[in-house]
C-alpha cells in the first residue's frame, strides 16, 4: 500500500537560476526502506524536506507530494548535525519535547518516554545532560526523540555524516531494527552506502535534481553502468558492487561482503594471486619523531599516550587508524604542539616542539586541519577567510590576493571565494579549510578525519590534493577511521592502540595482515588475493586471471 | 543515601522555607540550638566522609571567633566579668556571642543542606511550573551555553593549530578573541535555524504545550508537606503569642516553659530533626533489604 | 574562600586589639576608685543622674528594661551628691568617677571614635540611647543649662551643679528647645 506519492515534482528556490528538483516522480510503499543517494548538491535535502510540510523550504513548486496517512505529523525527520537538532538540556526532556508539543498529558508522556528509552537502550543516559553525550549518542537521541512521537514514516538526511564508522553502524542498525520490527517506513539519504545497501528495499539515485534511478539495490550497479561507464556515482557504491560490477557482471550484482565472497568463490575459486608489492623506500630525513611520549589530560586520568614512539619521514603520507576514542586526535594535537606531553620528546623537523618560539612552529612549517572544518571560518566570505592566513604571516597586502587565488586554483575553489563559508556543502567546506591550511605553506600537514561527512567525489578530490602535496614534498599525517581512504592514499599505515602506534607498514601488508581491521575490498577477495586491499587492486588481481 | 532528597521539589522548598524562616525569626536559644543540631546531623549524612575533618577545621574556629567577637564590641549587660580598656566585658554579651555563633553556623549548615538537596533542576522545575514558557526557555538556554563554550574552544584550538593567533600583545589578542566570538555567534545563528526546524518537525507550536517533568507528587509527598506545615503552624503560634520570646540584655531573661512554649519547642525540634530521621530510616531500611538478599 | 572568612575575622580581632590595647582589669579593680574626701578647702561640684522622663513615656520603653532595677520608681539613679573637683576635671571625669564609685553601669564611646573629639555617653545603668523611643538618649546640664559641647570637653568650676538626664524627646521634654536632632549630645 502506498504511503507517499510524489508526482512530477519540480522546485526552484527564490532567485535561483535553475531548478533544485525537476520532475521527480516516485512512490513509497508502507514499510519500505528507501535509500536516497547522489552527489552533494543533487537535491537530496530539498526533496526530503519537501516530503514534510512543516519544514518545507519556500519557493516555486509544481507537481505534487501526497502523504496518504492521516497527518503530516506522522512523519519524523532527522538531520545531519547531531548538535543543532537537540533543543533541551537533558536527555529526558529532549525525549519528551515532541510529546509536550502535542499537548499530551504527563502520564502518557512518562510512559512513551520510558518505552522509547528502553527500546533504544539509552536508559543509562536518561538523566544525563545532552551536552555531555558523544556524537553517536546525540544522534541516537535525536532519532529516539522523533520516534517517541510514534511516526509512521522516518525521513533522515545524512544522519551519519558527522559520526565515526562504529557509531554510524550502530545508528544504521537501530534504523533497520525500527524498520523490521515496527514496520516504520524509512527514507534515508546517505553517502556511505556499504552498510545501507544490504538493508534497503529500493534505492533512489539522484543527479542534478532529477531522479535518475529508482530500483532494487542489486540492480543499481548495472543500471548506473548503463548510464555511463564512468558515472560519478559509481565510486560511491559499496565495494562489493564496484568489484563485481567492474568484473563485467551486470545482472543481479551482490551487495553484501558475504555475497561478494560467494560470487568470487563461484567465479574465481581455486585461483591464487599475489599482487607484486610496491617497494616503498622512505626519504632520509625525518619530519616528525615521537620518542617515548606520555600524555594525559589530568593528573587523575589515565594515560592517553603511553610511551608512544614513531618516525614519520619527510614527504610521505602516513595514516593513523584506530578505534573510537583511542586517542588518535590527542596524538595529532601532541604532534601539533597544541598539547604538551608530560614525558618524552616530540621532534618536528628534528627540533623539539618546545624549542619553537611563539608561533614559529606554524610558520611555513606545520599546520593542522581540525576535524570540523567549520571551526576555521570566522569571516563573511571564503576569500576574506583565506586572506587571513597570509595577513597573519605578515605578507604585504598587494601580494595576499595573488597567493589566495593561486591556492584556490590548485584546489579548484575559485568559484567559492565570494561565498559565505557557512553556505557551502561539507565537501566544499573541507576544501576551503584545506586551502586555509595550505596558505600557511606548511611542510607538514596534519589532517584530523578529513573524510568525515564528505561524499565520494569530494573524497576523490581530496585524494588528488594529497598526491599533489606529496609530489611537492609535503609530509601528510592523516588520522582517520576510513580504511578505504587510507588504503588508497597512504604510503604507510599504523594502528593506534592502547596508547601506542603498532603494526606500521605499507597499506598492502598492513591491511593484508589484519583480519578484522581491514577494507571491505580485502575482505571480499582475501581468499583469492590476500594482499589486494583497494577496489582497484582487487579488480586488477582478478581481471588478469582466468575465470572458471 | 538521599531519602530526603527524593521528595517532590515543592515539598523540599516548603520545608526549607519553613525551617530557615523560623530559624531567622525565633530568637530563642532552645530553638536555635535544636536547629543547629538538626542541621549538623543532616549535613553529616549528606557529605562525604573525607570532607568532615576539613569542615570541622572551618566551622569550629568560625564558631569561636564569632562567639568571642561580640563581647569585645558590645558592652551592654548588668554582669561585668572583667573590664577591657575601661569597658566591661559582660556575661550577657558573652552568652549572646555564643548565641550569635550558633545562629551563624546554623544558617550556614542549613544553607549547605539546601544547596545539596535543592539541585538546579529541582529549582528550575519549580520556577518552570509557574511559567511553563520560561521552563522551556531556560532548558534551551542551558542547552545552548555549554555548546557555545565548546565551540569557542574548538575554534580557538583550530586557529592555534594554524598559528592564527597573535603574540603581539593585548589589543591584538582582544581583537582575535572578538573575531572568534563573532564567528561562533554566526555559527550559532545558523545552528538556530536548524534547531527551529527540528522543533517544527516535532510539532512545536501545533497544540497547547504540556510541561512534562520527572518529578511526581505522591502520597508520600502529601504526608510530608502536611507534617511540615502542621509543625510550622504550631511553632509559629508559639512564636506569635510571645511565649518563645527571650532576652539577653540587659540581664539574661528566663526561658518560658509555658505549655505554648513547650509545644513550639518540641514541634520545631521535630521539624529540625525530620530530615535526619528520614535519612537514617532510609539507610537502615536499605541495609535491611541488603541483608535479606 | 573558607580560609578567607576565618582570616577576615582574625584580622578584625587583631586590629581591635592593636588599637584598643589589652588593659584587662577585674571588676573590683575597675570599681575601686579613689574618691577624695571633702575638706573645707576642696573645690566641689554636685552630680546627679536622673531618668524621670522615662516614667512619662513608659510605653516606649524597651520591654526588657521595664524593671525598677533600671528605672527606679522616682527616676533617680544617683541623687545629687558632692564630689571633689580635681584640677581640670571635665563633666565626663566626674561622671566616670561617680559611676565607678557607685558601681553604676556606664558605657561610652571614646574620644577617638566619635568623630567630634569628645566622649559620647551611650548608656548609663543599662539605659541606652534609643532605649525609650527613637529620640531618646543621655544629655547633661550644668547649672540648669543644657550644654551643647561634649562632656569630656567641658571643664568644670567650683560649685557647679551637673545633671545627667535621660531624655525621650531630644531634650524638649526637659525644657530645652535649642537641641536639635543631629547636634552633639553629651
Amino acid at each position: 500500500m502506498e504511503i507517499l506519492h510524489i508526482e512530477d515534482l519540480s522546485f526552484r528556490y527564490p532567485k535561483a537560476e535553475r531548478n533544485a528538483l525537476s520532475s521527480v516522480s516516485f512512490s513509497v510503499k508502507r514499510g519500505e526502506f528507501i535509500v536516497v543517494c547522489g552527489e552533494s548538491g543533487c537535491g537530496k535535502t530539498t526533496l526530503l524536506r519537501l516530503l514534510k510540510s512543516e519544514i518545507s523550504p519556500a519557493g516555486d513548486l509544481s507537481g505534487s507530494v501526497k502523504y496518504l496517512g492521516e497527518d503530516s505529523l506522522e512523519i519524523g525527520f532527522v538531520m545531519q548535525d547531531p548538535d543543532s537538532q537537540i533543543v533541551t538540556d537533558t536527555v529526558w526532556h529532549e525525549l519528551a519535547f515532541g510529546l509536550e508539543n502535542l499537548g499530551l498529558p504527563c502520564d502518557v508522556i512518562r510512559r512513551r518516554v520510558g518505552e522509547t528509552a528502553c527500546y533504544f537502550g539509552i536508559e543509562e543516559l536518561f538523566r544525563r545532560k545532552t551536552d555531555g553525550l558523544s556524537g553517536g549518542q546525540k544522534q541516537l537521541l535525536n532519532l529516539a526523540a522523533v520516534t517517541a512521537m510514534q511516526p509512521k514514516v522516518l525521513i533522515l538526511d545524512e544522519p551519519t555524516g558527522q559520526l565515526d564508522p562504529i557509531a554510524a553502524s550502530e545508528f544504521i542498525a537501530t534504523l533497520s531494527k525500527l524498520n523490521r520490527e515496527l514496520g516504520m517506513t524509512v527514507i534515508l539519504a546517505e553517502h556511505r552506502l556499504d552498510e545501507v545497501f544490504p538493508i534497503a528495499d529500493r534505492v533512489l539515485v539522484m543527479e542534478d535534481g532529477r531522479a535518475v534511478l529508482f530500483d532494487l539495490p542489486e540492480k543499481i550497479g548495472g543500471e548506473l553502468m548503463k548510464l555511463g561507464k564512468d558515472h560519478p556515482m559509481l565510486e560511491a557504491l559499496p565495494s562489493t558492487v564496484r568489484i563485481c560490477g567492474s568484473l563485467g557482471y551486470e545482472e543481479k550484482i551482490p551487495i553484501t561482503v558475504r555475497e561478494g565472497r560467494d560470487f568470487i568463490e563461484n567465479h574465481f575459486g581455486g585461483k591464487k594471486a599475489v599482487l607484486p608489492e610496491k617497494e616503498y623506500i622512505p626519504g632520509d630525513s625525518i619530519a616528525v619523531e615521537l620518542k617515548n611520549v606520555f600524555f594525559r589530560y589530568e593528573r587523575d586520568l589515565p594515560d592517553i599516550l603511553r610511551g608512544t614512539s614513531a618516525k614519520i619521514y619527510a614527504g610521505e603520507i602516513f595514516a593513523i587508524l584506530g578505534g573510537n576514542g583511542s586517542g588518535k586526535t590527542t596524538m595529532l594535537n601532541v604532534i601539533g604542539g597544541l598539547l604538551k606531553p608530560y614525558r618524552g620528546k616530540v621532534l618536528v623537523a628534528e627540533r623539539p616542539v618546545g624549542a619553537y618560539k611563539g608561533n614559529s612552529l606554524y610558520r611555513q612549517n606545520l599546520a593542522i586541519l581540525p576535524q570540523n572544518p567549520r571551526a576555521l571560518f570566522v569571516r563573511d566570505t571564503v576569500g576574506a577567510d583565506l586572506a587571513e592566513v597570509p595577513e597573519a604571516r605578515g605578507v604585504k597586502k598587494s601580494e595576499r590576493e595573488a597567493l589566495v587565488v593561486s591556492v584556490a586554483k590548485r584546489l579548484k575553489i575559485l568559484h567559492l571565494l565570494k561565498k559565505n563559508p557557512f553556505d557551502l556543502s561539507g565537501g566544499e567546506q573541507q576544501k576551503c579549510a584545506l586551502a586555509k591550511v595550505l596558505l600557511s605553506e606548511p611542510r607538514i600537514v596534519l589532517l584530523d578525519e578529513p573524510t568525515k561527512g564528505i561524499d565520494a567525489s569530494a573524497k576523490r578530490g581530496l585524494s588528488e590534493i594529497l598526491s599533489e602535496l606529496k609530489s611537492a614534498g609535503v609530509t601528510v599525517i592523516i588520522v582517520t577511521h576510513d580504511t578505504e581512504f587510507a588504503a588508497e592514499n597512504a604510503d604507510r599505515c599504523a594502528l593506534f592502540f592502547d596508547g601506542e602506534l603498532i603494526a606500521e607498514d605499507i597499506p598492502q601488508r598492513f591491511f593484508g595482515g589484519n583480519t578484522f581491521y581491514t577494507t571491505a575490498a580485502n575482505r571480499i577477495v582475501r581468499e583469492v588475493c590476500p594482499n589486494a586491499v583497494t577496489v582497484g587492486q582487487a579488480v586488477g588481481s582478478l581481471a588478469n586471471g582466468d575465470t572458471k | 543515601m538521599k531519602a530526603f532528597g527524593s521528595f517532590h521539589p515543592a515539598v523540599l522548598l516548603t520545608y526549607f522555607v519553613a525551617i530557615i524562616g523560623i530559624f531567622m525569626f525565633a530568637s530563642n536559644p532552645v530553638m536555635r540550638v535544636t536547629a543547629l543540631l538538626g542541621g549538623i546531623l543532616f549535613c553529616l549524612l549528606l557529605q562525604k566522609k573525607r570532607e568532615i575533618p576539613g569542615n570541622l577545621g572551618f566551622y569550629i574556629p568560625l564558631f569561636l571567633l564569632v562567639a568571642v567577637t561580640n563581647p569585645l564590641f558590645s558592652h551592654a549587660g548588668v554582669t561585668p566579668l572583667f573590664f577591657l580598656n575601661g569597658n566591661p566585658v559582660t556575661l550577657e554579651a558573652s552568652v549572646y556571642g555564643v548565641f550569635l555563633a550558633v545562629t551563624v553556623i546554623g544558617v550556614m549548615m542549613w544553607c549547605k543542606c539546601y544547596s545539596e538537596i535543592m539541585t538546579g533542576d529541582k529549582f528550575l522545575y519549580l520556577f518552570g511550573s509557574i511559567v511553563p514558557k520560561l521552563s522551556l526557555t531556560l532548558s534551551m538556554a542551558f542547552r545552548f551555553l555549554p555548546l557555545f563554550v565548546r565551540r569557542m574552544k574548538t575554534v580557538t584550538t583550530a586557529r592555534r593549530g594554524l598559528g592564527l593567533y597573535s603574540q603581539r600583545g593585548f589589543v591584538d589578542r582582544i581583537k582575535g578573541t572578538g573575531q572568534v566570538f563573532l564567528s561562533v555567534i554566526s555559527w550559532s545563528l545558523e545552528n538556530a535555524m536548524e534547531t527551529s526546524m527540528s522543533m517544527r518537525a516535532r510539532a512545536y507550536g501545533k497544540a497547547k504545550r504540556t510541561s512534562f517533568s520527572l518529578f511526581r507528587f505522591t502520597m508520600r509527598d502529601g504526608v510530608m508537606i502536611f507534617v511540615t506545615l502542621l509543625l510550622f503552624a504550631l511553632t509559629v503560634t508559639g512564636m506569635a503569642s510571645g511565649a518563645t520570646d527571650f532576652f539577653f540584655y540587659p540581664r539574661i531573661g528566663e526561658l518560658s516553659l509555658s505549655p505554648l512554649a513547650v509545644t513550639a519547642y518540641s514541634s520545631f525540634a521535630i521539624l529540625a530533626f525530620l530530615p535526619f530521621v528520614i535519612e537514617v530510616r532510609g539507610a537502615l531500611l536499605w541495609r535491611y533489604y541488603i541483608s535479606r538478599i | 574562600m573558607r580560609k578567607d572568612i576565618i582570616a577576615v575575622f582574625l584580622i578584625v580581632l587583631i586590629v581591635a586589639v592593636l588599637i584598643g590595647g589589652t588593659d584587662i582589669q577585674s571588676v573590683d579593680e575597675y570599681y575601686l576608685t579613689h574618691i577624695d574626701d571633702i575638706t573645707p578647702d576642696s573645690e566641689t561640684v554636685t552630680l546627679s543622674i536622673r531618668c524621670d522622663t522615662i516614667l512619662d513615656n513608659y510605653d516606649d520603653l524597651d520591654p526588657t528594661l521595664r524593671s525598677e532595677e533600671f528605672v527606679p520608681k522616682d527616676g533617680v539613679i544617683l541623687p545629687p551628691t558632692e564630689y571633689v573637683l580635681r584640677h581640670g576635671d571635665t563633666a565626663f571625669d566626674i561622671l566616670d568617677r561617680a559611676t565607678r564609685h557607685n558601681k553604676i553601669q556606664m558605657e561610652y564611646q571614646g574620644e577617638d571614635r566619635t568623630g567630634y573629639g569628645s566622649v559620647y555617653i551611650k548608656g548609663i545603668n543599662n539605659l541606652y540611647e534609643y532605649s525609650c523611643g527613637p529620640l531618646s538618649g543621655w544629655i547633661y546640664r550644668v547649672d540648669g543649662e543644657i550644654r551643647n559641647i561634649g562632656c569630656s570637653k567641658d571643664t568644670l568650676r567650683d560649685g557647679q551643679t551637673v545633671e545627667f538626664i535621660y531624655t525621650c524627646d531630644l531634650g524638649r521634654d526637659i525644657g530645652n528647645s535649642t537641641v536639635t536632632e543631629g547636634s552633639d549630645m553629651p
